[in-house]
């Protein structure tokens, strides 16, 4: 049943070897932007009431540049999805019909294709880059000690969290990639949703430092589990029993956005057949 | 008119493993393999003649027409158009060549038709007396007045084709350099735009340059050859002279009954080449040799033949004779 | 003036096109505003959590964000098409029909796209100036005014430029994408005083790539009569002058060096 999907498995990691040297410069504009942030967060702290020593929102300076460095390194690893522009593509091409005869489902072949991806982006940059990350920022005191028993729960937990980050992003993109059946502006549906993703996230800034509302509505959404949990995780942050409800969260979250992502490809395949586009 | 001397160009390849495990290894190490595409070509075009440049995928006709337009530079060897290199004088040629890549438009996609040929207007710098001259000449010979205010993204493709053909003409150029100008179009279409192709050249003594894979367009258009084969000439010459040079060489396509194979047939003389071609019996042979007369006895009485095409030999069998003779004389000699 | 005429023809042209999709322009609108309202809001709620930023305050921040706009909407509205080249149409063998016209390239591919887009970001950006300024009791003396304007237009010459230079890079390597984006991302950091950066990145953004120079500096002058308005016109423009100068040399070098594919 599932075997068939195993071609795109494969076609996923050939694709994000062969632009090994994209992903690679892609890291470079990665470190620049790190670097930003960084800055600008150790002016937020010097120029706080307590000093350097003040805690914002539940976070240290040491947290909070620990926080950005791996958000930021869990976001290039996991959020390398091309499937909005590959559905882009297809419809653009008109190459969407070939998907609709053939006996695999169009939603599958992007799962299989973004799974094969986030492997290799893992096992290629993802072990390298987080090992630098945590080693660095342990030296620099800034991580406590990953002691380990403990910290290898929390690994797991990270692991799985960020498998569930991963397959939102891909349904997300997908719903979004499907919404390219109504418009052809996929550049800006595509920036739509990078933004949405990466500020309700908390890539952007910790939700803790939302106005409290706002901050209570978004840890209910899927975005806080896509980025802000399992860095929060891997951190030690959130005890197990926290950790758990984020993952039970996302898992909820992934079932009801597949469901919607059926529905709304069903009428958007009906409007075309409707149009003979 | 056009010099091309000892024109050579060497492409460097990239090696890529294949699947998985070449992909890995090409991670650690990048091999370059040498391709000769154009190797010491020399001809020369002289004004208003159309020059048919045939050869199989990968013979090299790309190559060479974009060196002689200036996109692509020689690795030795010259090009000169109108006493120009091309590729060192890529402004002042283009004024004078207009170009078509059959499977790229040089159109803008979104806009009606005509909106690009006026944006092609102030680009070459035509009078409106010019313009309005070419429009109505194009119009004409191209019939692409009834989709001149319908954006190119909805054309067809044969309508696309005359349109792209139309903008390569706008100008005036003195030379045009058509790259498959007919690949994917209906019999109708083609015949269009080859009367189009004529009518330039009659009218304006417009030079062509023109590859194709399409033999018709090449019996009906030119009246010189030249045939490549992996980079390097290997006829260049009127179309008439390559077809003398195999003789008068004519086919005989049979009906027959189901019985009579071509390697049981029974056989007249050596000089008859038989073979079976969607269900038919196909009699290759030179009628200098051989008469007519004599095949057309064999064929009813031995091959007890019920209908019957006599045809002279096509362009097409002659190149791939020429082929052959070629990769037989190649294994020969190795 | 032929190239005046040109340039507004093909600019008529690009326009027809954009007007083909005028429900992609409102999304892509919608989402540009939409992204730049969250990273403002982000700036605001880190500023509700802390006095001031590293002296600046929450109006004083908007103000530079807003002004760090100007440029890049200015280059934004002529120089789009080079995004193109640097990542997929030498690539993918499409800038072949330029190199058969009669016309510089470099001119063909400014006149390819007019990005109306751009008018979005000028009117946010003065729209948050306007609305910072009246939070701020600064002194605005016609020097002050004359650096922002000379800022906004020469940043954008400057920026075009790095633009142009970089994209030119795509005629020897075929891509150049990347490259011309981790040059160009360097202005987010203008989007901050340069007082939150340790001394050695404070000198890149001024000296190598100047977004601190037309965009931090004159912003500095307005607020708080840090530097000699004349000065600092004098030393943006000549700095544009220069990296002008060297984009068309770049731009030059390389597209000698440009070959089609070969089949």
């Amino acid at each position: 049943m599932l075997k068939k999907y195993k071609p795109f498995l494969r076609a996923g990691a050939i694709d994000t070897m062969a632009y090994r040297f994209n992903i690679l410069m892609w890291a470079l504009i990665t470190v620049f932007e790190v670097a930003c942030l960084v800055f600008l967060w150790l002016a937020v702290y010097r120029s706080s009431a307590g000093g350097m020593d003040a805690e914002i929102h539940g976070f240290t300076y040491r947290e909070m540049i620990s926080y950005v460095v791996l958000t930021t390194v869990f976001g290039f690893i996991t959020f390398n999805n091309d499937t909005l522009w590959n559905i882009n593509n297809d419809i653009r091409k008109g190459t969407v019909g070939n998907y609709l005869i053939k006996p695999i489902s169009y939603r599958g072949k992007f799962a299989a294709t973004s799974l094969g991806s986030l492997l290799t982006m893992t096992v290629m940059f993802g072990v390298p880059f987080y090992t630098a990350a945590l080693v660095t920022l342990r030296a620099l005191g800034f991580l406590p000690d990953l002691n380990f028993p403990g910290f290898f729960a929390h690994l797991v937990l990270f692991l799985i969290s960020g498998l569930c980050a991963s397959l939102l992003n891909d349904v997300i993109a997908y719903i979004f990639g499907v919404l390219c059946f109504y418009t052809t502006a996929a550049w800006g549906l595509n920036s739509l949703k990078t933004t949405v993703i990466s500020f309700l996230s908390g890539t952007l800034l910790p939700l803790a430092f939302f106005p409290a509302g706002l901050r209570e509505l978004v840890s209910w959404m899927p975005f806080a589990g896509m980025s802000q949990n399992p860095v929060l995780i891997l951190m030690m942050k959130y005890d197990l029993a926290e950790s758990l409800r984020c993952v039970a969260l996302s898992t909820a979250w992934i079932v009801v956005l597949e469901l919607f992502a059926k529905l709304l490809f069903s009428h958007a395949v009906r409007k075309v057949t409707v149009q003979g586009g | 008119m056009i010099e091309v001397k000892e024109l050579t160009k060497v492409f460097r390849k990239p090696i890529r493993g294949e699947g998985l495990s070449g992909m890995v290894k090409t991670l650690f190490s990048r091999k370059y393999e040498e391709v000769r595409a154009v190797d010491g070509i020399s001809f020369t075009v002289p004004d208003g003649e159309i020059v048919g440049y045939i050869g199989a995928n990968g013979a090299g006709k790309s190559t060479t027409i974009k060196m002689m337009c200036g996109i692509l530079t020689p690795t030795s060897g010259s090009v000169l158009v109108d006493g120009l290199e091309p590729y060192r004088k890529r402004r002042q040629v283009a004024q004078n060549i207009g170009v078509v890549f059959g499977q790229k438009t040089q159109l803008w996609w979104d806009i009606p038709l005509i909106e690009s040929f006026k944006v092609l207007k102030e680009i070459y710098q035509i009078s409106d007396a010019d313009y309005k001259e070419r429009m109505a000449f194009l119009g004409e010979v191209l019939d692409i007045t009834r989709f001149l205010s319908q954006p190119v993204r909805t054309l067809s493709l044969g309508e696309r084709m005359r349109a792209d053909l139309a903008a390569s003409m706008l100008h005036n150029p003195r030379i045009l350099f058509l790259d498959e100008p007919t690949i994917g179009l209906d019999v109708l279409v083609k015949e269009k735009i080859r009367q189009a192709i004529h009518a330039l050249n009659r009218t304006y003594g417009t030079t062509v340059v023109l590859t194709t894979h399409d033999m018709t367009d090449i019996e009906d258009l030119c009246s010189r050859i030249i045939l490549l084969e992996k980079g390097s000439i290997l006829y260049d010459g009127p179309l008439t002279s390559l077809k003398n040079r195999f003789g008068n060489l004519k086919t005989l396509t049979l009906t027959v009954p189901a019985e009579i194979r071509a390697e049981t047939a029974p056989v007249l003389s050596e000089e008859i080449a038989l073979a079976e071609e969607d269900g038919r019996l196909v009699l290759r042979f030179d009628a200098d040799k051989i008469a007519l007369e004599q095949v057309i006895q064999y064929a009813f009485r031995d091959l007890r033949a019920m209908d019957m095409k006599i045809a002279d030999i096509s362009i097409g069998d002659v190149v791939k004779t020429i082929l052959e003779q070629q990769e037989a004389e190649h294994a020969e000699k190795v | 003036m032929r190239y005046v005429h040109l340039y507004f023809t093909c600019i008529k042209r690009s326009m027809i096109s954009r007007l083909e999709y005028k429900k992609d322009t409102v999304v892509a609108l919608f989402s540009f505003f939409f992204s730049n309202f969250c990273s403002l809001a982000a700036i605001y709620f880190i500023l509700q959590a802390i006095p001031a930023l590293a002296g600046y305050s929450l109006y004083e921040v908007g103000f530079f964000y807003g002004f760090s706009m100007l440029p890049i909407a200015l280059d934004h509205l002529f120089s789009d098409e080079f995004w193109l080249v640097a990542y997929r149409r030498v690539k993918e063998g499409d800038m072949d029909m330029l190199f058969l016209r009669p016309v510089p390239v470099m001119f063909q591919v400014f006149a390819e796209t007019f990005q109306p887009e751009g008018f979005g970001e000028l009117i946010l950006g003065v729209a948050l100036i306007a609305v910072c300024s009246a939070n701020l009791t600064v002194k605005v003396t016609f020097g002050a005014v004359a650096v922002l304007c000379v800022g906004a237009v020469f940043g954008a010459v400057i920026i075009t430029s790095l633009k142009v230079a970089m994209a030119a890079l795509a005629f020897i390597f075929k891509r150049s994408g990347p490259l011309l984006q981790v040059i160009y991302n360097f202005s987010s950091y203008a989007k901050y005083p340069l007082a939150i950066y340790p001394a050695l990145v404070r000198a890149l953004l001024i000296f190598v790539l100047p977004f601190g120079l037309f965009i931090s500096l004159p912003v500095d002058t307005l607020l708080h009569g840090a530097h000699n308005p004349w000065l600092l016109c004098g030393a943006i423009i000549g700095c544009a002058a220069v990296f002008f100068a060297l984009a068309v040399w770049v731009w030059t070098a390389c597209e000698r060096r440009y070959e089609s594919t070969g089949s």
